[in-house]
């Protein structure tokens, strides 16, 4: 797998010298072959995403009738139609699925960080047996879980409540892979080491030294875990009854899917997406500063 | 208060592990509450858009008065709606009245999910059809649903474009294959429809219409009839069409589709009543250019048609209030003024028969204002709406459906052969579960 | 996991209670549901006489006939060398164009990395329900612009939802909507790199290209074992790609991934047990590649600590 990127490298970096050669000073300012790569490959992957946000300006009419990458004229109706639907459920969805995803992906990135950080720092009787057991709970698919899940909660009456939907995701195999990783790489055995030469406990060290050094894979554990829980259908389909309560997959599928009678609302689903993606990159944006290094160096100094 | 909040969780992720080991004792509680007193409250699992505006009327009028007040938990529709009804009776927490369409009615009913109602609601049989109430009865003495909607099938197409390409209305099924074949002459990019393999209740129905029987009992034993003759006449047919490539073979309800319907490439829709609400939306540009007849028959003197869709409301045997759900649902089904709110709020059609010429009605829908009589016409044709037959494994029979006609659509190969593998995997469910299939 | 009176427990103590919530969250809901899962595979439904009416329904033990069952099942081995031809294509590609991009950013003097870096990832939001809309806009010829600008160019239009090309249809979906997670995870790896080992590297004169491949590649391995390890298992239960498409055309079947026909048995056939033992099938094949292929990972890079 590494050979094919490996070879796409080369030859793209094969090509820069010409450019070198020509035009130094831009070879200065920017890097020509990276920037060009990365432009290739944001345009695949927005072309589709267009394809939702254009889409969402259609009307009903214009969504199967016109040229597909042509803007339409129906986006403010849309959206007050949107808003209107069962007295503004969707931005109940909205909410709902800001809490679950939100609370949910905080409450995953702590397990996460302190499960990772005690993989990845002390060596211990059961390690890796313990680490394989946590890892082995992705092997067996989610949609075979759902159901016994479901009759568990059923036992405890819990079932279509918020806690349904949030308690059986704060657990994240992948997150606590990916911070054993991250703790291994960004938290040195000696500053460990220099902490409890100066008498710090265990869980001091881990809050006031480990983790702020782990703040960038912890934004990434949180960004994935987020995601994940946002676009989440088939647990709280399982799981809720009441649509006050539903995330804003379940309800957009519930606008999708109205019977035979009515016609799916394809532009309000539509819309609703486009719109469901905003909170998401509005997070991204935010959680990118958190990669830098720079930025974090000082805070551990201080 | 993040306190409390905190020891509630931690309680409730012990009563979890706790709960975990009475997991295989979990059932249903049945307690049958016959008389009533003092107030209750329903949940309604439903898809029906603008239900809970119909609820209200229960609510403030008759369930006042009753004090039963309704909840309406808006749901999706869809074959997956019946594992998650299974799933929760499995827990006892099924809610205490759903929506079902009818050939779910029998898997729930196998699965003990909906309880008989025949004491609360048998009263309401003359207010149906025969055909439409004989599928909430199974054929047996109990009452398993109150039929809500009905979806009669019928003929679709576009009046100007027939007119244009000088085509006459189709009025058995071998002037249908006539008038495919005559368009691809006159207009070899166009056809008249297509052979959709992802809807399994179209063809079904059209099965039903020729006088199909897939599930059929005698005395302790089933008996599937996929296979008929009725059937295989039904499946050569298409097949014949699609493999001279008289109609097309793509599925329905893709964008592709749609932009079929809008443009004039597809010219006519073998549907059912629910037609125009679909066709709104599908194809915007046409409206006011189709029109509505009766479905082509098998021979000229034959006046039947199939049923694909519609739905009925089913109290649980999960319920605690089992005579209050079901005087609910027939009040939802059969009172004057929620049939005509159902009709305005959800744009159902009804299965009641008063209904069907009432209120909403009396009009015809936008899509199809060109078409004075089409509410007449449509309480005509769904009068001559044959039996169907429902057996308690639709969805194994539906599914395979989608993957061997699909298959067969895409190779244009035979379709009987595909036939057979739905009746072969269908028996073979049945064998599976226990029940006894007779040859 | 408040700790201020557990103040003196010692380094042994600390990894263990560190690891309670893990525990704690695992057996609850993955544990215990797992197992129920697996005692169902062993369970089925008998039904006697019309099955009508209560009681008529009751579970009883199936022993091993659930397993018999999916493993003489054609249809299930089939799924699994569908699934096989289809990871082939998307876990190089993915997991290269990841990698890629992932060094493109890291290094010096990028433009737009902020932007390209939100762009490549956004894919990953868009939710399933609209995906299936999205796709048929994009690939059925009658309302595609690409088979527009085909169709205006006289080039010839390959029907991409049959044979073949489908494979290739259903991997642009998932590279399309994977790349930019595993760029990320790769991404916050060669973050963690400090930066003083590329300065000292580059002080030596070494050129970008030697620098990725001799000092980031290595360094971030871990994270490359990592998204392996979890792109075979995403492959193995590939479900969203094909379901996306199956509403598009007649070539996909509702069974055509082994985790499409575990979802057919337990949610279009209400079979969960049947659904049970084909993914505690699935789950084990999972186990014994994924782990395998973790195995050899680690003993790799443990030779190569050796040395």
């Amino acid at each position: 797998m590494s050979s094919l990127a490996v070879g796409k490298t080369a030859t793209a970096a094969g090509s820069a010298p010409g450019t070198v050669q020509d035009r130094p000073p831009l070879r200065r300012r920017i890097a020509f072959v990276p920037t060009v790569t990365l432009l290739l490959g944001a345009l695949y992957c927005l072309l589709p995403v267009a394809w939702v946000v254009i889409a969402a300006t259609k009307s009903g009419s214009e969504l199967f009738s016109t040229f597909t990458f042509l803007p339409g004229t129906g986006f403010a109706d849309n959206v007050s139609e949107l808003s209107a639907y069962r007295d503004g459920v969707y931005w109940q969805w909205m909410g709902n699925s800001a809490l679950y995803a939100g609370l949910g992906a905080l409450l995953s990135t702590c397990v996460s960080a302190v499960s990772g950080y005690a993989l990845a720092t002390y060596r211990f009787r059961g390690r890796e047996t313990l680490f394989n057991v946590l890892l082995a709970g992705v092997l067996m698919p989610p949609i075979i879980l759902a159901v016994p899940q479901y009759l568990l909660l059923a036992n405890v009456g819990l079932t279509d409540s918020y806690l349904s939907v949030l308690l059986p995701q704060i657990l994240s195999p992948y997150g606590v892979y990916l911070s054993r990783i991250y703790a291994a790489a960004a938290v040195p055995a000696d500053v460990v080491e220099a902490g409890r030469m100066d008498g710090a406990s265990e869980w001091r060290i881990f809050t006031r030294v480990a983790l702020p050094m782990m703040v960038p894979g912890m934004v990434t554990v949180f960004l994935f875990q987020f995601v994940a829980v946002w676009n989440n259908f088939l647990l709280p389909y399982i799981m809720l009854s009441d649509d006050e309560k539903f995330p804003i997959t379940l309800g957009l599928f519930t606008l999708l899917e109205q019977g035979a009678n009515t016609p799916a609302l394809y532009t309000l689903v539509i819309t609703g997406a486009f719109l469901a993606v905003i909170p998401l990159v509005a997070l991204f944006l935010v959680i990118q500063r958190f990669w830098s290094l720079d930025l974090l160096s000082g805070a551990v100094k201080s | 208060m993040p306190n409390t909040k905190r020891t509630r969780l931690v309680a409730s992720t012990i009563a979890v592990a706790l709960g975990a080991t009475a997991l295989a004792a979990c059932g249903s509680s049945d307690s049958d509450s016959e008389a009533e007193s003092g107030p209750v409250s329903l949940t309604y699992w439903t898809w029906t858009p603008g239900m809970d505006k119909v609820v209200d009327l229960w609510n403030k009028g008759p369930g006042k008065k009753d004090r039963i007040t309704v909840t309406v938990k808006k749901q999706a529709s869809g074959d997956t709606l019946v594992t998650k009804i299974l799933t929760a009776h499995k827990a006892g927490q099924a809610p205490d009245l759903v929506q079902a369409e009818y050939q779910a009615l029998p898997t729930l009913v196998s699965n003990d999910a909906v309880a008989d109602i025949a004491g609360e609601v048998g009263d309401a049989k003359d207010k149906f059809a025969d055909g439409v109430w004989q599928q909430t009865t199974l054929g047996t003495d109990a009452v398993y649903a109150v039929p809500q909607d009905i979806g009669p099938m019928m003929f679709y197409y576009r009046e100007d474009l027939f007119k244009q390409y000088g085509l006459k209305v189709p009025a058995t099924w071998e002037e249908f294959a006539e008038t495919a074949r005559a368009l691809k002459k006159k207009a070899p990019d166009k056809d008249l429809t297509t052979f959709s393999a992802n809807d399994s209740g179209l063809f079904a129905g059209l099965a039903q219409q020729a006088g199909a029987k897939w599930w059929t009992t005698s005395g302790e034993k089933w008996k599937v009839g996929i296979d008929d003759a009725a059937s295989q006449k039904v499946a050569k047919f298409w097949g014949d069409l699609v493999k001279e490539g008289a109609v097309d073979n793509q599925p329905m309800y893709t964008p592709a589709w749609n932009k079929a319907l809008n443009t004039g490439k597809q010219i006519a829709w073998v549907s059912a009543v629910w037609a125009p609400g679909t066709l709104t939306t599908a194809a915007p540009d046409t409206k006011g250019k189709w029109a509505m007849a009766p479905l082509p028959q098998w021979s000229d003197s034959a006046n039947v048609t199939g049923s694909w869709g519609g739905s009925s409301t089913a109290v649980t045997t999960d319920s605690d209030h089992k005579a209050a759900a079901a005087k609910f649902a027939a009040w939802l089904n059969t009172d004057g003024d929620a049939l005509n709110a159902l009709a305005k709020e959800s744009g159902i059609y009804p299965a009641s028969t008063s209904a069907q010429l009432s209120g909403a009605f009396t009009t015809p829908p936008d899509y199809f204002s060109n078409q004075v009589d089409f509410y007449k016409t449509a309480a005509e044709i769904a009068e001559t709406t044959a039996p169907s037959a429902w057996g308690p494994n639709v969805n194994v029979a539906y599914t395979t459906f989608k993957d061997a006609f699909g298959e067969a659509a895409k190779n244009k190969s035979d379709f009987a052969a595909a036939l057979k593998t739905m009746q072969d995997d269908t028996v073979a469910d049945l064998k599976k579960q226990g029940f006894e299939v007779s040859e | 996991m408040t700790s201020a009176r557990r103040k003196p427990y010692g380094v042994k103590g600390a990894p263990y209670a560190f690891l309670i919530p893990a525990t704690v969250l695992f057996l609850l809901f993955f544990a215990l549901p797992i197992g129920y899962a697996i005692w169902l595979s062993f369970r089925k439904v008998k039904v006697s006489g019309l099955g009508l009416g209560s009681g008529a329904r009751r579970e009883v033990w199936a022993g091993l006939e659930n397993y018999t069952a999916a493993l003489t099942d054609s249809e299930l081995v089939n799924g699994a060398l569908r699934v096989l031809g289809y990871g082939c294509i998307v876990v190089p590609v993915m997991l290269g164009l990841a990698l890629l991009f992932a060094l493109m950013l890291d290094s010096d003097k990028v433009r737009f990395a902020p932007f390209t870096r939100l762009a490549i990832f956004l894919p990953y939001a868009i939710p399933g329900v609209v995906a299936a809309l999205l796709w048929g806009f994009l690939y059925l010829p009658d309302v595609s612009p690409f088979y527009f600008v085909l169709d205006r160019l006289g080039l010839p239009q390959p029907d991409l939802l049959d044979g073949g090309p489908l494979y290739l249809a259903l991997s642009n979906i998932a590279v399309w909507g994977g790349t930019g997670f595993n760029m990320i995870v790769i991404y916050t790896s060669l973050q963690a790199i400090p930066a003083e080992v590329h300065e000292a590297a580059k002080l030596d004169g070494a050129t970008p290209l030697q620098i990725a491949l001799k000092i980031k590649i290595p360094m971030v391995a871990p994270s490359l074992v990592l998204t392996f390890f979890f792109s075979i298992i995403a492959t193995l239960q590939v479900f969203n790609e094909p379901t996306t498409l199956k509403p598009l055309t007649n070539s996909v079947s509702t069974t055509w991934s082994p985790l499409m026909k575990v979802y057919q048995d337990a949610f279009g056939k209400g079979d969960i047990y049947a659904a049970a033992a084909q993914a505690t099938i699935i789950a084990l094949a999972t186990l014994l590649l994924s782990f395998g292929f973790l195995r050899a990972a680690n003993r790799r890079q443990k030779q190569e600590a050796a040395r």
